[in-house]
């Protein structure tokens, strides 16, 4: 199988996958107990009379068959429509398109910085394997592994922003100032970003880390290694030039396939600091139970799952010349 | 195999000096021995386990008296007192309970979906692994606390034992992998071909040939996965979609949030019993990992 037909067979894969997706997250939110419309208009909105009712089951096509309304919901997102909000009425992809650029520039940042960081102290790591600097840092990626993310999320609030009152605890702008430059406006946004950005940082660099160091350790051990020594290159150039850049190939597909679990931190983290992403949309929309909306947010996050693993499995069939399109 | 061969197999077994279970139990256990972290794991997963199944006999206290609530820690009450002015101690060690009831639970659940689907993709391979195998990416690809959220958000009922359900349910994929990918390997092992020539079934080959190869496996994977799902049950909750019942430690830290600047201590107890028991598992789960020799592959 040349490279070409391995491209052209992942992206083949791709349509059925993405179809189960749909089916999956359709069944989860339309096989569920209890009638959405009564779950909705209950508790604070009081309850809906029966003509209402018949009218928005109407409104919202609920009155078809399952596989109808399947069918119906699917061909409008392939053109893109996502439908409108049960609560607000608002179109999902507008309500979306909003949160994006959020999410986007949270994730991006903490990532580059967790990436770097880890890379770094993983090669540490793994070059002085079993010194008291190895066993250290390995040991605070695993405490930083088990802290939920949640918690530190609180106490980096709790510690920096309300009692040192160094960083904004939330949004990202202060509310009701006039900034004098742009500039002004960027530094306040850059305090924002700041105590969400490392609370990400932290619980991603602990995960990386791990990561960097066993396939660092993995490829310092192979026979090219001790070629290059052999050859009389300098440790620097053997462990940065040979080893690094064979260790990276596992890294850049697990970042690939990290992808959702990094989303996953975020839902949490843009929640507490109030960060208006994706995440937060994610938690208050599933608080009242806005079934468009939700299910428009899980397509579109399952599309950048599934992007990123096809990017990273080509990433990695390109730089690795020793994998097999099977 | 019929019960002579098997007597005779097992008088020759004892000639050669195979170890028992019991010798190959202890093996493991001096290896572990070895790594001091390994050990840290094992000690802190057995307290709070021990804390767990005992909470309701050596909790200090029982009641709550609304005169001494948000009371920071004192020699009476040494982690504080709560709102409601109930005894933190007390709190976080009855919430070991649901933590540990948890992640056990889930890794049950995890496993039996898991190691099914695994066991006949593996073994049976061909089209039956392929169908299964593009079903288990799809759900691998999932965010998993995104749909975590959206499956407990369905139901109208919030309880811990659905919870556990749930995670589990959405938590298989990847030792499903792990686990086919054994079967992949084994099922040619001369001992299973030595099997079918004896006329075992495919399902006595799975199951007492092959699996009891791949326990060690299974019990890192499940030993790793555990931390998992108490640290997700604990978000969960604290978002607000726990169960209202269950003062779980994720229920702890909600309930302290709006009393987070005045009195920390309610905040930081639980968490600190998470860190401390997530740390434990994982702790165990490497030092497993090393002394099992165990590369996990996929």
């Amino acid at each position: 199988m040349t490279m070409r037909d391995y491209l052209i067979r992942r992206i083949i894969v791709i349509i059925p996958t993405f179809l189960l997706i749909t089916v999956i997250i359709f069944a989860l939110i339309h096989l569920a107990p209890g009638d959405p419309i009564d779950i909705i208009f209950k508790g604070p909105h009081g309850g809906l009379s029966p003509e209402a009712k018949e009218a928005m089951i109407i409104e919202y096509g609920l009155d078809q068959p399952i596989h109808i309304q399947y069918f119906t919901w699917l061909s409008k997102l392939l053109r893109g429509d996502l439908g409108y909000s049960y609560i607000n009425q608002q179109s999902v992809w507008e309500m979306m398109t909003l949160r994006i650029p959020w999410t986007v520039e949270l994730m991006l940042t903490a990532e580059i910085i967790s990436i770097i960081i880890a890379i770094v102290l993983g090669v540490i790591a793994a070059v002085k394997h079993h010194s008291i600097y190895d066993a250290l840092s390995s040991l605070g990626a695993l405490a930083g592994y088990s802290i939920p993310d949640f918690w530190l999320a609180l106490i980096m609030m709790l510690v920096f922003a309300l009692w040192l009152r160094w960083f904004p605890s939330s949004g990202h702008q202060t509310v009701g100032i006039a900034f004098a430059t742009p500039f002004d406006a960027f530094g306040d946004h850059l305090a924002h970003l700041i105590l969400p950005a490392v609370t990400l940082v932290i619980m991603w660099t602990a995960y990386l880390f791990r990561m960097v160091r066993s396939a660092m350790l993995d490829v310092l051990t192979q026979d090219f290694i001790t070629t290059a020594r052999a050859k009389g290159l300098t440790e620097l150039i053997v462990v940065y030039k040979h080893a690094l850049r064979n260790a990276l190939l596992p890294v850049v597909t697990y970042v690939g396939y990290s992808i959702g679990f990094l989303l996953s931190g975020a839902v949490v983290i843009e929640k507490i600091f109030n960060w208006e992403g994706l995440g937060q949309l994610v938690v208050e929309r599933t608080m009242v139970r806005d079934y468009p909306a939700l299910m428009g947010l899980s397509i579109v996050v399952a599309i950048m799952v599934l992007v990123a693993n096809l990017c990273s499995d080509i990433a990695y069939a390109a730089v690795d010349p020793r994998i097999r399109y099977d | 195999m019929s019960g002579r061969l098997r007597k005779n197999s097992k008088k020759k077994e004892e000639k050669i000096h195979k170890p028992s279970r019991a010798t190959r139990l202890f093996v493991v256990w001096r290896k572990l021995k070895k790594s001091e972290l390994a050990i840290v794991g094992f000690c802190i997963v057995l307290f709070m386990s021990l804390v767990a199944l005992l909470a309701p006999m050596i909790m200090p206290y029982r009641l709550n008296d609304y005169r001494i609530s948000n009371q920071p820690p004192s020699m009476e009450h040494i982690l504080g007192t709560d709102a409601m002015g109930r005894d933190m101690l007390s709190l976080v060690m009855y919430g070991a309970r649901i933590s540990i009831y948890v992640g056990l639970g889930a890794v049950l659940v995890e496993l039996a979906i898991g190691l099914s689907i695994g066991m006949i993709a593996g073994y049976f391979g061909g089209i039956i692994d392929e169908v299964l195998m593009r079903f288990t990416d799809v759900i691998f690809s999932l965010p998993t606390l995104l749909m975590l959220l959206l499956a407990v958000s369905m139901f109208e009922v919030r309880s811990i034992h659905l919870m556990l359900l749930i995670m589990g349910v959405l938590g298989w994929p990847f030792l499903a992998r792990v686990v086919r990918s054994e079967y992949l390997s084994l099922r040619e092992a001369t001992y299973v071909e030595a099997a079918r020539s004896m006329g075992a079934s495919n399902s006595r080959i799975i199951v007492r040939h092959i699996l009891p190869n791949i326990l060690s496996v299974i019990i890192v994977l499940a030993t790793m996965d555990i931390p998992w799902f108490i640290l997700y049950e604990a978000t969960l909750t604290y978002l607000g979609f726990g169960d209202p019942l269950s003062s779980s430690w994720g229920y702890l830290l909600q309930s302290g949030y709006p009393h987070m600047v005045s009195s920390p201590w309610i905040m930081i107890a639980p968490g600190l019993a998470l860190v401390i028991t997530s740390l434990g598992f994982n702790l165990l789960g490497d030092g497993l990992r090393d002394a099992l020799d165990i590369k996990v592959r996929e």
